[in-house]
């Protein structure tokens, strides 16, 4: 009795869930393929006409889009390695004796509170106005112009501000991982005479694989399917410089109204992201020791 | 730690579901608007120019109180239209009255659109100016909108730029004295789109050379026009801030403020200008590429009626529209609030800004040249041309000639 009473209760807080993300993701993923083997333009009274694989084929040999898999792949690299560098930067400071700890930890979490979007036309000013004007006074103006309007620092223009964003994020994971350091191991090694840097890397870096692994598969993520900041930060521009990869789908098919050749692009995207994320979930979870 | 461990194997396993769910999702973003008005036929109107959002509103609603029907406006941001259309159109909550662009959008949504050629009030649209695919027509055309260089009055003497050279030493002095002699801006229309036009429209039959081009019988870097266009976006380049620095916004409001000299606008810029209480007198001149003395006049969109509809909801549609077309208080709205020039010989022109004056006279007298970029393939600028424009603007060494056949290619890539 008391058994089926649990499977009650189960049930009322899972099946609503379930329903929506049948409706919202499950449902939309399979039309999606079902679309991916057509050529349409996305008007429902305009003729669907089944092309097989061809557009999968010909993904392969357009430029655009090979182009924009190597920006998406570039931005992903660079942004992983200076959000967790930072990230975990952030952690260690706020959980030392800092007395503005606390205060440190709400500013440095606050870039993720405003929206992505929000968050690139405040650096799209910042990029116009603020560097140039620093460029102009200190006279580094090779370094410090407006970098949405090079071809190739407007990339790094959006590692940068993607960083800024999601850095305060996975900070909070790593200080989570960080609490959960027994200080006990962290004494004994300190005891036998371990340096600052020993400890780190060969107490605190192991016993913090877990949040390793989260971070780096968030950032991973989020930086393969980055839209707001793209959007709003370039645009895409200029000259396509900056169109990473959902940009590159969501030209196609409202750009370009070919929306059966955007869906196999959809699907190509979905089969790289969740192969490279789960491949990185399965590495870094080897990697992981258990107390 | 097993507790922290659990606890972060959740996390992950979440953030899974919300990246699949993110992935899955394909950008389909339409809400669902209620199906109201069952018992009169109500309707509604979904439509692209956001500055007249609030007017038409009020329009909606003063129709509302003389005639009891509903009539529902939905809004918009206007440069997510052409999307959030076809979904609704898609996912059958179509509006009864939307908005089509040009020729170019109204081939690809024919099946939506309804027949308009039997009604009466029609008959007043002014020559050439109503949206037709074959011999149907389909759009009612809002007004007409003409763009060329606004400058102030103060600064330019309009004999200077009377022609390409004089423009061209005009723009190097301005440069001279610091001050932007020719702005453009970095939104895609702005940018290449509408000053693309020119090389176009001054072809003897734009829409006959369209269709060469697209057919590969005459290439744009060999016709002479071009490569003069090309030629003066190196003079602008040279001689002006980089557009792409630019907004709408800090383009008209630098011009406001005297720093720039002329810009290449249209009179729906009167507005802002009117908003910055400039303090010089404004004025509309053509520009002058090999030899053109006429301001670019078009249509920039058209009502249209949704054929999906039950006949009850489109005769509801045709009665709004013919309300707003031929009654006083709808006329009243389109020239005084929406502050239209009006393309249609019943309606009385109102007040108008100095721009749109200048373009009301250059129509009336039919010394105009015609808006090539409604035939253009479809969704051409902010897809080719605009990237092929920003990449001519931050690259120093290209060429006016490579931008010329960037072009080319650009069109190419859109006409297949």
């Amino acid at each position: 009795m008391a058994k089926r009473n649990k499977i009650g209760w189960y049930l009322l807080f899972t099946v609503p869930l379930l329903i929506i993300f049948t409706i919202v993701v499950i449902i939309p993923f399979v039309i999606g393929i079902y679309y991916a083997f057509f050529q349409w333009d996305g008007i429902s009274a305009n003729p669907m006409e089944f092309n097989g694989l061809d557009n999968f084929f010909r993904l392969m040999d357009d430029e655009r889009f090979l182009r924009s898999t190597w920006l998406t792949v570039l931005f992903t690299v660079l942004s992983v390695i200076t959000v967790n560098a930072v990230g975990l930067a952030f952690a260690l400071l706020v959980t030392s004796k800092l007395k503005l700890a606390n205060l440190a930890r709400t500013m440095l979490f606050m870039p993720y509170l405003i929206g992505g979007l929000i968050l690139g036309y405040i650096w799209q000013f910042v990029f116009l106005d603020v560097f140039t004007l620093i460029g102009g006074i200190t006279g580094l103006d090779s370094l410090f112009f407006n970098w949405l309007n090079d071809e190739d620092f407007a990339l790094f223009a959006l590692v940068l501000v993607f960083t800024w964003q999601m850095a305060g994020y996975v900070m909070i994971v790593y200080i989570a991982g960080l609490q959960g350091i027994p200080g006990e191991v962290v004494e004994a090694a300190k005891m036998d005479g371990a340096s600052g840097w020993q400890r780190f890397s060969r107490i605190t870096v192991p016993l913090l694989m877990p949040a390793f692994t989260i971070s780096l598969f968030l950032t991973l993520s989020y930086g393969f399917k980055i839209y707001d900041v793209n959007l709003s930060l370039t645009g895409g521009g200029p000259a396509n410089a900056t169109e990473l990869f959902a940009m590159n789908i969501y030209n196609e098919i409202f750009g370009y109204n070919n929306y059966g050749y955007g869906q196999a692009k959809a699907i190509v995207f979905f089969v790289i992201v969740a192969a490279i994320t789960l491949t990185q979930v399965y590495l870094t979870k080897k990697r992981e020791v258990e107390m | 730690m097993t507790f922290n461990k659990k606890f972060l194997t959740g996390i992950t396993f979440t953030a899974a579901l919300t990246v699949l769910a993110a992935c899955g999702g394909g950008g389909d973003g339409g809400e669902q608007t209620e199906n109201a008005g069952e018992e009169t036929t109500g309707i509604s109107i979904f439509q692209s120019k956001v500055e007249i959002s609030e007017q038409l509103e009020a329009a909606a609603a003063a129709y509302e109180e003389e005639t009891g029907v509903p009539v529902e406006v939905i809004g918009t941001t206007g440069d997510d239209y052409a999307q959030q259309l076809q979904i609704r159109l898609n996912n059958q909550t179509g509006p009864s009255i939307f908005s089509i662009q040009n020729f170019e959008e109204a081939t690809r949504l024919e099946s939506y659109l309804y027949d308009l050629s039997g009604e009466d009030f029609v008959g007043d649209i002014a020559p050439d100016m109503e949206l037709m695919l074959e011999d149907k027509l389909v759009g009612i055309p809002y007004g007409v909108e003409g763009f060329g260089i606004v400058y102030n009055k103060d600064l330019v003497d309009p004999a200077d730029i009377a022609d390409y050279d004089s423009l061209v030493s005009t723009i190097e002095d301005f440069n001279a004295e610091g001050i932007n002699g020719f702005g453009l801006s970095s939104e895609a229309y702005f940018l290449i789109g509408h000053i693309s036009n020119y090389p176009f429209s001054i072809q003897e039959d734009p829409q006959a050379f369209m269709d060469q081009v697209t057919n590969g019988e005459v290439t744009l870097a060999e016709t002479p026009e071009f490569q003069k266009f090309g030629e003066f976006m190196e003079v602008v380049r040279e001689n002006t801030p980089n557009p792409l620095d630019k907004t709408y916004d800090t383009q008209v409001g630098d011009f406001a403020a005297g720093k720039t000299a002329m810009i290449h606008q249209g009179n729906w810029a009167a507005g802002m200008l009117d908003e910055f209480e400039v303090d010089f007198e404004v004025g509309m001149a053509p520009f002058p590429l090999e030899g053109n003395d006429k301001l670019a006049v078009g249509v920039g969109s058209n009502w249209a009626v949704n054929g999906d509809k039950d006949q009850a909801e489109i005769d509801a549609a045709i009665e709004f529209l013919n309300w707003l077309h031929t009654s006083e208080t709808g006329q009243k709205f389109i020239v005084e609030d929406f502050g239209f020039i009006p393309a249609m010989t019943n309606i009385e022109a109102g007040d108008l800004d100095p721009l749109s004056q200048a373009v009301l006279e250059a129509s009336n007298s039919g010394e105009t040249i015609p808006w090539s970029h409604n035939y253009y393939p479809a969704n051409v600028v902010p897809n080719d041309f605009t990237p092929a424009a920003e990449s001519f603007f931050v690259n120093e060494d290209m060429t006016g000639d490579e931008l010329i056949e960037n072009l080319q290619a650009a069109w190419e890539n859109a006409a297949q």
